[in-house]
């Protein structure tokens, strides 16, 4: 369907205005200014961040730089997670530019991974795009692909290229018709309620009795205080690329056409803002 | 139909298990719970004295040395550049005396006192338990993913380092939310697989956890003393 490939591009061109401000405890040369980047959703911080780095170094002594990592309102931001998750999960309904901190020193390394350069960025993008396909089809798609074409998926999202991305991905989204659907759906559920950083399970797009299974389902099943019951006051928004679908929506369309470069389902659940 | 995949239920019954043996043995496993759920994962911390010649361990204050240390950074104490260690196989990783390629040989009895802690998950992904790890200096510096290479035995080292995926990379613990070391599950059903197709014709029961750990466990350290078959046997049900 036309419409559902313009879903595509959509989820892959999704941009956040983003205000980059060096931590004020950092020792500069001079006065550092801010800097402005519209980061893609779809993305990893170390893979689109060359320029803040360059922009701060300027100002700085070399002594004075070490791992460079990024905060929000003294939450360490993890770079392993899409950028658009983090997002969502941090910074949903504010107001817009998303002012992140840079820091040079002292490296939080009891909550952030090391990310010493964009290899390690790519084996886990790989990592994730494996364990999709483990749940997906049991592994056989990725297995089946030679490592020319998994370099091919990691090339299109490091250099923003939709259709080499696709033209590769579009295998691990297929499916035997007589399926319905892929035999698990990738997905993880974040939230900032609890210590538990997501919750991911095994679940069927269809039922054994061949029920679709949507976005609702999903939730009753794996986080059921995200829903609302009748009568109750919406306490929660489900977020996917900052939009809050329809909880109708069957969970299989959602994999196909919501998920992320990693081909996983990622969902935040925040609460709905007081104001 | 041939399985070696495990599911949860299963998983846990290995846990306990295992858990029944290690308390008879003292072994020191425990089952931490996830709050309010039958999810959880096993734990167990062990100090281990790790050979300084074995790797460029930083020679920074935090570790404990014994006295007459080879060590090898050098002795200002300046780290050593960032190394891809899946890509290192040369002399500057390696300082004994090597008979061959497959041998290594200890030449100094100096050592370096780190503390472990391991982590026993399941991963649904993959139907197989998953091995998560981190250690520390007795002075509580978390080791880096170079330093964890240094604490592998340099035979351990060059199999994994075939391994085309990260065979041990960093990775966000699921259920705590920090950084551990762990071992990339997908190969596991590779190895697993001939454990539990040989089982029923040798008519001993196999327990998966126990089986895999005692293969992934030595390469970092963690032993499984052997008793834990013995006892299997002992007190096996009629």
């Amino acid at each position: 369907m036309a419409d559902d490939k313009d879903v595509l591009r959509d989820v892959w061109f999704g941009r956040i205005p983003t205000c980059f401000t060096l931590n004020p405890d950092e020792v500069t040369e001079r006065e550092a200014e801010a800097y402005y980047l519209l980061l893609p959703r779809v993305s990893y911080l170390p893979v689109v961040t060359d320029k803040v780095k360059k922009h701060f170094l300027k100002v700085m002594r070399a002594e004075d730089v070490e791992e460079m990592w990024f905060e929000y309102e003294g939450t360490p931001l993890k770079w392993h997670y899409p950028i658009g998750v983090l997002f969502d999960l941090h910074a949903s309904n504010t107001v817009l530019p998303w002012n992140i901190t840079v820091h040079f020193k002292n490296f939080p390394d009891q909550d952030l991974l090391h990310c010493l350069s964009n290899s390690i960025v790519e084996a886990h993008f790989m990592s994730s795009i494996k364990e999709a396909d483990a749940l997906k089809h049991k592994s056989q798609v990725v297995n089946d692909m030679q490592k020319k074409d998994h370099k091919q998926l990691w090339m299109g999202l490091q250099n923003d290229k939709f259709d080499q991305f696709w033209a590769m991905n579009r295998k691990l989204m297929e499916y035997p018709t007589e399926d319905g659907g892929f035999r698990y759906i990738p997905f993880r559920i974040y939230q900032t309620l609890s210590d538990r950083p997501f919750i991911q399970k095994l679940f069927r797009p269809v039922s054994p009795d061949c029920n679709v299974h949507t976005l609702g389902d999903l939730l009753k099943e794996m986080y059921p205080d995200a829903l609302t019951n009748d009568g109750e006051q919406k306490r929660y928004q489900v977020l996917i690329h900052g939009i809050e679908p329809l909880l109708e929506t069957p969970l299989q369309w959602l994999s196909e056409h919501l998920s992320h470069p990693d081909n996983f389902l990622h969902i935040c659940v925040v609460p709905v803002p007081t104001d | 139909m041939s399985c070696s995949v495990l599911d949860e239920e299963q998983f846990r019954l290995s846990c306990q298990l295992l858990l029944q043996r290690s308390d008879q043995l003292g072994d020191g496993w425990s089952w931490e719970a996830v709050q309010g759920s039958e999810e959880g994962y096993l734990r167990k911390t062990a100090l281990r004295s790790v050979p300084s010649d074995w790797g460029p361990l930083h020679d920074q204050k935090g570790f404990s040395s014994h006295p007459q240390p080879q060590t090898l950074c050098d002795s200002t104490g300046h780290e050593k550049e960032e190394q891809d260690p899946a890509a290192s196989t040369g002399s500057d990783f390696l300082r004994a005396e090597e008979e061959d390629a497959g041998s290594y040989t200890v030449t100094n009895s100096s050592s370096l006192v780190l503390q472990y802690e391991y982590h026993i998950l399941f991963s649904c992904s993959y139907g197989a338990p998953v091995l998560y790890f981190r250690a520390f200096t007795l002075e509580g510096r978390s080791l880096a993913l170079e330093e964890m290479w240094s604490t592998i035995h340099p035979n351990y080292r060059l199999c994994l380092q075939n391994c085309p995926l990260n065979a041990i990379s960093q990775q966000e613990h699921p259920l705590l939310g920090q950084p551990f070391f762990f071992f990339h599950p997908c190969r596991t059903e590779e190895f697993m697989g001939p454990v539990l197709q040989a089982a029923p014709d040798q008519g001993r029961p196999v327990n998966y956890v126990l089986s895999w750990l005692s293969v992934v466990g030595p390469v970092v350290g963690l032993d499984v003393p052997l008793q834990y078959c013995t006892a299997l046997h002992s007190t096996k049900p009629d």
